[in-house]
């Protein structure tokens, strides 16, 4: 099965290892990602700050071009790209004029519909079709994760039909239950991480991110695990700073969904480059079982 | 009976049209509920000063607060606020629409960091097609050091680069600093979406 695949620029910087790791969890579960041709960024949170046309038309030039090549679904990782995209393709869909106005200046243009969804859409529906099960052999039995999504898998600042429970979302426990590993509930997985604050304000981030953390400890967690590289990067690198300031004495490792695949596909740590985190985890896919 | 508040009719109602309008959120519908403020992540940062209040600002025309204040430049768009909300309005837009007005009117920012920061990482998206962290973050430092300059703050900048150098050395070692440039060819039909736009 062919999907387009959007990675946007994070992916091809500080998260490399996230590019990586999607295109070896999607391929060993047959499905073929299309990256789309001369993607540009999406204008992350930045552009809906700075000027609204544009938060709309950067993503639409990336729908042209998946609709120019023939693409019916894009999967798009980062959670920021995703939402952006997923916003200007219902927001174009609602205001024709619009899309009018953006396809005239578009070599590719927007023409049909093209299904724009997150990694755990795909995963479900995989979980679905029943090309999955069979591909986990290991048993991650170490593993006492929360499942942490943030704002942007269920939130968004335009009306969108929205795949999961925007409160208590549900998606990551259900592909975990799938590899035999139970995520614990708990209170702050779509609370906000601070963004781009913990470079610009970073009081206020390390302060959401010390609330995260405390719940996360108190649930007797041992790692999260995230589907946004943007998360990753501040609960990961950040997490020394934010857990001083806050007297917190654990720490954990924040896997992305495709690291805990992986393993249990038996894939390596190295080949995964799940070495490249802040906080080391690696000590918690030792001792790995047949299933 | 004295009014417990009064605003200039007027005035009110132009700054609540241009924000319903280009915010597309209809904050007329507001009746200060407040499960926007027990929802916003920033609640225990800004204050008194929660969604409700910014909106009680607008609709009585208090142009000079609603521009400037703790949770216009603190808001990390979360939206939380406006999915609680019941009438769905979407705060978060409205803060992002607060700030375009406040860059429009050269007012100075409450947290320059912010506007910089935003507006570097806009700009490198449209200069390369895609954005390079490295590249948007030197402009945005640069931008913090000319405003602690003007204002003799001298002892910012050396905390700056002692924090964002640690950092580096940190993203070094897992190599999570990317030193490569990226670009896209279609950068040149997102710079004229750009000038259709402003002409």
């Amino acid at each position: 099965m062919d999907l387009g695949y959007y990675p946007g620029c994070s992916l091809q910087q500080s998260s490399s290892l996230y590019d990586l790791q999607n295109r070896l969890i999607f391929n060993n579960i047959g499905i073929n990602l299309k990256e789309i041709d001369d993607w540009n960024c999406c204008g992350a949170t930045s552009a809906g700050k700075t000027d609204d046309f544009l938060a709309i038309a950067m993503p639409a030039r990336n729908i042209g071009i998946a609709s120019a090549q023939g693409i019916k679904e894009m999967v798009i990782p980062c959670s920021a790209c995703y939402s952006r995209t997923l916003v200007a393709k219902n927001y174009l869909e609602s205001n024709q004029e619009i899309k009018t106005q953006i396809n005239s200046d578009l070599a590719r243009k927007i023409n049909g519909d093209v299904k724009i969804s997150s990694i755990l859409e795909v995963l479900l529906s995989a979980l679905e079709n029943g090309s999955f099960a069979e591909k986990f052999t290991k048993k991650l039995s170490l593993l006492k994760p929360v499942c942490y999504y943030g704002c942007m898998m269920t939130r968004f600042p335009f009306d969108v039909p929205v795949p999961d429970d925007i409160e208590n979302p549900q998606g990551m426990e259900k592909v975990l239950d799938a590899v035999g590993v139970h995520a614990i509930d708990w209170n702050y997985k779509t609370a906000c991480c601070g963004a781009s604050a913990a470079v610009n304000d970073p009081e206020t981030a390390m302060n959401l991110m010390a609330k995260i953390m405390k719940d996360a400890v108190e649930r007797g967690a041992n790692c999260m695990i995230v589907t946004c590289p943007m998360c990753q990067l501040n609960l990961d690198a950040h997490q020394d700073t934010f857990c001083k300031q806050n007297g917190i004495d654990e720490r954990m490792p924040i896997f992305f969904i495709t690291e805990v695949l992986g393993m249990a596909m038996n894939l390596g740590i190295k080949e995964l480059q799940i070495d490249r985190h802040f906080i080391k985890g690696e000590q918690l896919f030792e001792e790995l079982e047949e299933k | 009976m004295e009014p417990v508040l009064e605003f200039e009719q007027k005035e009110a109602k132009a700054l609540r049209d241009e924000v319903i309008e280009r915010s597309g959120q209809n904050l007329s519908a507001c009746y200060q509920c407040r499960r926007c403020a027990s929802a916003c992540s920033v609640g225990d940062e800004t204050g008194n000063l929660t969604p409700d209040r910014l909106i009680r600002m607008i609709t009585t025309g208090d142009m000079e607060h609603a521009l400037n204040n703790e949770l216009v430049w603190k808001c990390v768009s979360c939206y939380a606020c406006g999915t609680r909300c019941p009438n769905e309005i979407q705060t978060g837009r409205i803060t992002e629409t607060l700030k375009k007005m406040a860059k429009e009117k050269n007012l100075e920012p409450l947290n320059t960091k912010v506007a910089h920061f935003h507006h570097e990482f806009f700009n490198s998206g449209i200069r390369w097609g895609r954005v390079n962290e490295m590249e948007f973050m030197g402009f945005y430092e640069i931008k913090n050091f000319i405003d602690d300059i003007k204002n003799k703050n001298y002892n910012a900048i050396i905390d700056e680069i002692k924090t964002q150098s640690a950092l580096a050395q940190k993203m070094v070692k897992q190599k999570r600093l990317h030193f490569g440039f990226t670009s896209a060819k279609g950068r040149k039909e997102i710079k004229k979406l750009l000038k259709k736009n402003t002409t």
